[in-house]
């Protein structure tokens, strides 16, 4: 059986019920953005929410507080710019949900690979990096705490699960060592949630290592 | 002899668990029709009261609508006594105190009346779209920095391609959503409801019921299934 290639049902609902941590939340994001057919699951996800909402035994609200909205709708006439949200970075080539976040610097990460921090989306150790893979080479080793989700922006690459392009999700399984190996002509550009840290390659790795956290 | 109830207990058992006020101001007629009630199994009884209770009472599409081109006050205001205290019940469900909840519950109808414009009943239902303000609201709350995450998708895929099963069309349908939801066994249903309960990640739910991770999990993705299948059924039989 091949591997699936978007997210769990269990982890869309979390997305859509606001419980997956910020950075997770962004590589299905992204995945959501490039993959459309996923919205179907959300949608069933957000249909069921409302359905939650209309379940609840109503939870009154203070005496007085129709009465104190009303006065404030004068001053809260709709703003179309309200829906709009300014992109925070000018990387255009990026999916809409990457670019609501500033971007640290592409720093060298081994042989052919780079990477940059998206920066915000944070929970303990996991944060959100873009990694970028030239053609043949692997991406770099790094310890594995726990969750660890990729999304593929440009670009493919291959493990024992099969080839992944743009849109396609992974999950990597803690107990799996798995080296995923770009298998495009042009560079892999993914966007991954991480949990733990990249292993640097070589002496030059072990020198910098209690100095460079990537 | 005692007589017997509907689940074969006599009644002499279950009088030990009436309120003591009731067996002494009823006369027995009327007492005897309590126990009934009493014997008889709490589910349906809560099943029939939770559907009364979740009918809308009015046609909030349209009150929406009347929001977004009249500025309708009175529309504005029926859509508030039913949503927001709605709103406020699910904050506090989801750990959020009481004065958060109510504030965040005020915000999301105020949201709703700048909103009203951008709603749009081809691709969600009203309480999804009220249920996704909240949503994002207590996120900002939260700083989870989940404005940027969600606006992207703020129009709910207008802008994506047509998608090519029918569940988009299902899912805006509320009573269809709900009568999928009833289509489900009951560890499915918990778990999906949980999940909705903002605090509850999946690990808190696992905790909270005693039962593996991964069980939790099952039911949840076995029940998203289930409802999808079944809101194809029904939308695709009905096209």
């Amino acid at each position: 059986m091949s591997a699936r290639r978007h997210p769990s049902e269990e982890r869309l609902l979390a997305f859509e019920a606001g419980t997956l941590s910020a950075p997770e939340a962004v590589v299905v994001a992204t995945h959501l953005a490039l993959q459309p057919q996923t919205r179907a699951w959300t949608h069933l996800a957000r249909a069921v929410g409302g359905a939650v909402l209309e379940e609840q035994e109503p939870s009154p609200l203070k005496a007085g507080a129709l009465e104190s909205i009303l006065a404030r709708l004068d001053d809260a006439e709709p703003r179309p710019d309200l829906v709009v949200t300014r992109p925070r970075n000018t990387d255009t080539s990026l999916p809409a949900p990457l670019r609501g976040f500033e971007l640290g610097p592409w720093r060298w990460a081994g042989p052919g690979v780079h990477v940059r921090n998206v920066l915000g989306p944070r929970d303990g150790d996991c944060r959100v990096i873009l990694l970028r893979i030239a053609s043949g080479q692997s991406a770099p080793r790094h310890t594995h705490n726990g969750v660890e989700l990729t999304c593929v922006i440009e670009g493919a690459y291959a493990t024992q699960d099969g080839v992944f392009e743009p849109g396609d999700f992974e999950e990597a399984d803690p107990s799996v060592l798995h080296q995923p190996r770009v298998v495009s002509d042009t560079p892999c550009l993914c966007v991954a949630a991480l949990d733990g840290q990249i292993v640097l390659p070589g002496r030059l790795g072990k020198i910098l290592a209690p100095f460079v956290r990537l | 002899m005692a007589p017997i109830r509907h689940d074969g207990t006599s009644l002499s058992v279950a009088k030990q668990n009436l309120p003591v006020g009731l067996v002494a101001i009823h006369p027995p007629g009327r007492l005897r029709r309590i126990r009934v009630m009493h014997a008889t199994r709490p589910a349906p009884v809560q099943r029939g009261a939770a559907v009364l209770v979740s009918q809308p009472p009015r046609d909030f599409s349209a009150l929406i609508a009347l929001v977004a081109q009249a500025k309708d006050r009175a529309a504005f205001a029926e859509i508030f006594g039913y949503y927001g205290p709605r709103i406020k019940a699910l904050l506090i469900k989801s750990g959020s105190a009481p004065a958060m909840a109510e504030e965040l519950a005020q915000e999301a109808m105020l949201t709703v009346w700048r909103k009203a414009a951008s709603y749009d009943p081809a691709r969600a239902s009203v309480s999804a779209w009220i249920y996704t303000i909240a949503r994002n609201l207590r996120s900002d709350a939260l700083r989870r920095g989940s404005s940027a995450l969600y606006a992207f998708d703020s129009t709910f895929g207008a802008e994506a391609p047509a998608q090519p099963d029918a569940i988009v069309s299902g899912a805006q349908d509320d009573a269809c959503v709900r009568a999928a939801m009833r289509s489900l066994n009951p560890d499915q249903a918990q778990a999906i409801e949980m999940a909705f309960y903002q605090e509850q990640t999946h690990s808190q739910i696992s905790q909270a019921l005693g039962v593996p991770l991964g069980t939790v999990k099952a039911r949840i993705r076995f029940g998203m299934m289930k409802l999808r299948a079944f809101i194809e059924r029904e939308t695709g039989g009905r096209a």
